[in-house]
């Protein structure tokens, strides 16, 4: 999407992107520096490890008003800090399940690999997340009015 | 007096000019506060709602002032008054435990500008209990099942309709838009006095008035040897601070969202170890035991000595609700045996 | 003739008393008789004497595994944040034990709340303790002033009433989804071990939400918790919460907002129900605590049976098995990861 077209209306979603320093905040610095194409829906936070994202910190954006969030880290094996994506990987299992479960669409909430050298897949993730959260139209249920 | 019919017509012509509430059986059939609808009657089941009626005074939460949250512009941090309420609020089906809490609470909050508007917007009608259920004890407490301070009206309900006695003014002059409304008879006038007469000793057991703690010994009370045991029990939850009706702490805290904030008063509890946390780490109530006692001192002693009454109604919400039956009935008969 | 009950907490006082006698233990935990009908006081005997008020019935339905840790706390000598624990053995407690409760002790076991050999557990097989939220539904929630437990049935009395009804049709949900009666561990046991249940149908309860649309799933859940006053009565019941400072009570990042605004509400009920993943034993403490109803336990029983579903784990079954979410496979299931999903489309 361009300028234009947003500036014609069309809705862009906010995504918050919680991307791990050692793979896939540099995936995304790569999908930059080599001029990948993707939506500026993203707005990224970068944390150590994607082990480091709790519930918590993922609720809290739905809270503040993001239509979706997407939580990148290292594939398994990579961790820099060896299991920290293993812990991550069952917490976010059970995790995804359970807000499904409540009733939150299961596209707002996402989880992906991307290494330091998958700048294209980053850009392509990127794009996918923000056509699911499309889909799906504004957040409406966890965001907090007053 | 009025007949049901002529009872219904009348909440339902006043309507127009307040929100109502009563006690309704909600989804889960908990009795609890609600809006009732043209011209419904409340749930007049014996004994208490499970919610207080504090949450029309005092709600969860109140909204102290609004304010704009954008660093660098025109508005920033401007504050601004929160929006009025439409309507003011009619509440039917109160019992004179609840409606009496309110005077109770209206002592500390005196000069509480949001408790004392929202006194004044909200009319209690109440409703005189024929007999209380097993865990009222109102007249332990200074109150009683026919009481009326703190209504506006008292309805007595007999067999065919409804018998509303005028407490204040502002009662009074709601009273005489009931069109269907005539004067009472002989025969129901004496009913109105057997359930006068009668409610009181409904009641379980009586007991030597509470109020004598205040001529006890603080220091005596204070270092009772039951409370340790006493605190045993407690999960230190906030269900009997929650529910109770003279329960009026509150914590106080900023909302800011998307360049917009508030601040809000909300319901805290002496049973949350946060409630007197100080930012230094120390907390002078620590202990469970030692918050379990001051919940009970500040019903029993602190707010008696400082106010006058007992700070509680005997409404019993805690004593049915407490999930490990602490029950404050026989907190005040050990306190009166010290 | 005594019924079950009866027997059992002849028993029981006895056991607790020799404990306490011996020195064995400095206090026991158990229930003693409320002050109003179907509801049970937690209690700590600390004297011989104490053993006679314990008392065992139908109603003991909040999870004494609860008030360990600060128990056992109690009886140590007290020291600053950081000194380490004093030498040499420490004061025990006596406390009883159904298959839950035990189950919950070792995860506080697992998570270092409790030590074992500082617990002496009585084990008691559950038959399923009694939802008074039930009962008072089943007697048109008149006002109850006593309740007589025989051995499957109960005597409901009130003003101008006496009912009697089937014990197990008033059984909380939780207990009649049980499938670990037996206490997994114990020193003593009171009656016998009765087995495992075999009961195909325990998630039966979640599966009925997880077959809604997500639109129905939102309504239900916000429905149920919406009379939620935030009492955290059903956090305060629980066993596995312990944290010095709640996640509701942190105020920088503020994660959930004090009052009863609907949305802080939702994600208080969804955090609360996630920090128990894998650690939750559906003891049902939580929700017989509720004051309001609110049937949080169907959250966490969705946590058990997808922790069950993916890791083969059910929590608190044994101190050796690390918690399922402390831990990790290399083969863990990850097709919910999109770049995973992805690559299998492309495939
Ligand atoms: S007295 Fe009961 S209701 Fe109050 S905090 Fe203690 S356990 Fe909760
Ligand atoms: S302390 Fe208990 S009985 Fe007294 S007013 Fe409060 S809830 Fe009612
Ligand atoms: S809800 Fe979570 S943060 Fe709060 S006490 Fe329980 S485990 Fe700890
Ligand atoms: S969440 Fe509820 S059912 Fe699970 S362990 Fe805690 S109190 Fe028991
Ligand atoms: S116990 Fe019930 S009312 Fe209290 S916080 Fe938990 S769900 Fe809400």
């Amino acid at each position: 999407m361009n300028e234009t077209e947003r500036k014609q209306g069309e809705w862009e979603p906010k995504i918050i992107a919680f991307l791990c320093n050692w793979c896939s905040y540099a995936g995304a610095d790569l999908a930059g520096v080599s001029r990948y194409q993707y939506p500026p829906s993203l707005r990224i936070v970068r944390v150590p490890c994607s082990g480091r994202v709790s519930a918590n910190m993922i609720l809290d954006a739905l809270r503040s008003g993001a239509d979706g969030v997407l939580v990148s880290g290292c594939h398994p094996g990579d961790c820099h800090y060896i299991s920290g994506n293993y812990y991550a990987r069952r917490r976010f299992a059970i995790l995804k399940r359970f807000l499904e479960f409540v009733g939150i669409e299961s596209d707002r909430v996402n989880f992906s690999w991307i290494s330091a050298s998958e700048g294209e897949q980053f850009a392509q993730v990127a794009t996918e997340v923000t056509e699911r959260v499309k889909r799906l139209g504004p957040a409406r249920h966890l965001v907090k009015e007053f | 007096m009025l007949p049901r019919a002529g009872f219904q017509q009348w909440l339902q012509e006043l309507s127009g000019q307040f929100e109502i509430f009563g006690p309704k059986k909600n989804e889960k059939a908990i009795v609890s506060w609600q809006r009732l609808e043209g011209g419904e009657l409340p749930d007049m089941a014996p004994g208490v709602p499970k919610g207080s009626i504090k949450t029309f005074f005092f709600p969860q939460p109140e909204t102290l002032f609004e304010f704009t949250a954008r660093p660098k512009q025109d508005d920033s941090f401007r504050l601004r008054e929160p929006e009025k309420r439409q309507k003011p609020r009619l509440v039917v089906g109160v019992r004179p435990c609840d409606a009496r809490s309110v005077l109770l609470n209206s002592m500390p909050y005196k000069e509480d500008p949001y408790f004392q508007q929202n006194r004044q917007n909200v009319i209690l009608v109440g409703l005189a209990c024929r007999n209380g259920c097993s865990t009222c004890f109102c007249t332990w407490t200074g109150g009683s099942p026919v009481g009326t301070e703190g209504l506006d009206i008292l309805v007595f309900e007999l067999e065919d309709g409804f018998v509303l006695e005028p407490v204040t003014e502002r009662g009074e002059s709601l009273l005489q838009k009931a069109s269907s409304a005539r004067d009472a008879t002989e025969a129901e006038r004496q009913a109105v006095q057997e359930i006068r007469d009668n409610a009181p000793t409904s009641l379980p057991e009586a007991m030597e008035p509470a109020s004598q703690l205040v001529q006890k010994d603080l220091m005596a009370l204070y270092n009772a040897p039951f409370w340790q045991q006493l605190s045993d029990s407690c999960i230190n939850c906030g269900t009997c601070t929650f529910l109770c009706p003279t329960c009026y702490c509150f914590d106080i805290q900023d909302e800011t969202l998307r360049g917009k904030g508030r601040r809000i008063r909300y319901w805290d509890s002496c049973m949350f170890p946060l409630f007197t946390l100080h930012a230094s780490g120390h907390n002078p109530r620590g202990e469970k035991v030692k918050r379990v006692r001051n919940r009970f001192m500040h019903k029993l002693k602190y707010f008696p000595e400082r106010f006058g009454p007992l700070s509680c109604v005997g409404c019993g919400r805690c004593v049915r609700d407490c999930p490990v039956n602490i029950d404050i009935r026989q907190v005040m008969k050990e306190l009166l045996a010290v | 003739m005594s019924t079950m009950n009866e027997k059992i907490t002849e028993e029981l006082r006895q056991k607790a008393r020799q404990l306490l006698e011996s020195g064995r233990v400095a206090a026991f935990l158990g229930y003693a008789s409320g002050s109003v009908p179907m509801v049970m006081r937690p209690f700590v005997a600390r004297t011989p004497e104490d053993a006679d008020r314990l008392e065992w019935n139908s109603f003991c339905v909040l999870n004494l595994a609860n008030y360990l840790p600060a128990l056992l706390k109690s009886f140590e000598p007290p020291r600053r944040p950081n000194e380490p624990p004093p030498q040499g053995p420490l004061p025990k407690v006596g406390v009883v034990a159904t298959g839950c409760w035990s189950r919950n002790m070792v995860v506080q076991i697992q998570e270092n709340q409790v030590e074992r050999e500082r617990l002496v557990i009585i084990g008691i097989s559950s038959r399923g303790m009694v939802d008074r939220k039930k009962v008072q539904a089943l007697i048109a929630h008149r006002d109850v002033t006593a309740v007589k437990e025989g051995d499957n049935t109960l005597v409901v009395a009130g003003p101008g009433f006496e009912e009697e009804i089937n014990r197990w049709d008033v059984v909380r949900d939780n207990c009649k989804s049980c499938v670990h009666p037996d206490p997994v561990i114990f020193d003593d046991m009171i009656g016998e071990l009765k087995g495992e249940r075999d009961l195909p149908d325990r998630f039966s309860q979640v599966e009925e939400i997880e077959a809604l649309s997500a639109q129905e799933r939102w309504k239900w859940f916000t429905s149920e918790i919406q009379s939620c006053i935030r009492c955290y009565a059903c956090r305060n019941a629980c066993p596995l919460c312990y944290c010095p400072t709640c996640f509701v009570d942190d105020s920088r990042p503020q994660w959930v907002g004090k009052s009863i605004d609907s949305v802080d509400t939702a994600i208080f009920h969804i955090l609360r129900a996630y920090h128990c993943a894998g650690r939750c034993t559906d003891c049902g403490s939580c929700e017989s605590a509720c004051p309001m109803g609110i049937r949080m336990r169907i959250l966490t029983k969705k946590l058990q049976k997808d922790v069950l579903q993916l890791y083969g784990i059910e929590a608190g079954m044994s101190v050796q098995e690390p918690l399922p979410l402390t831990t990790y496979k290399k083969d863990d299931p990850q097709d919910f990861i999109l770049t995973e999903s992805l690559k299998g489309e492309k495939k």
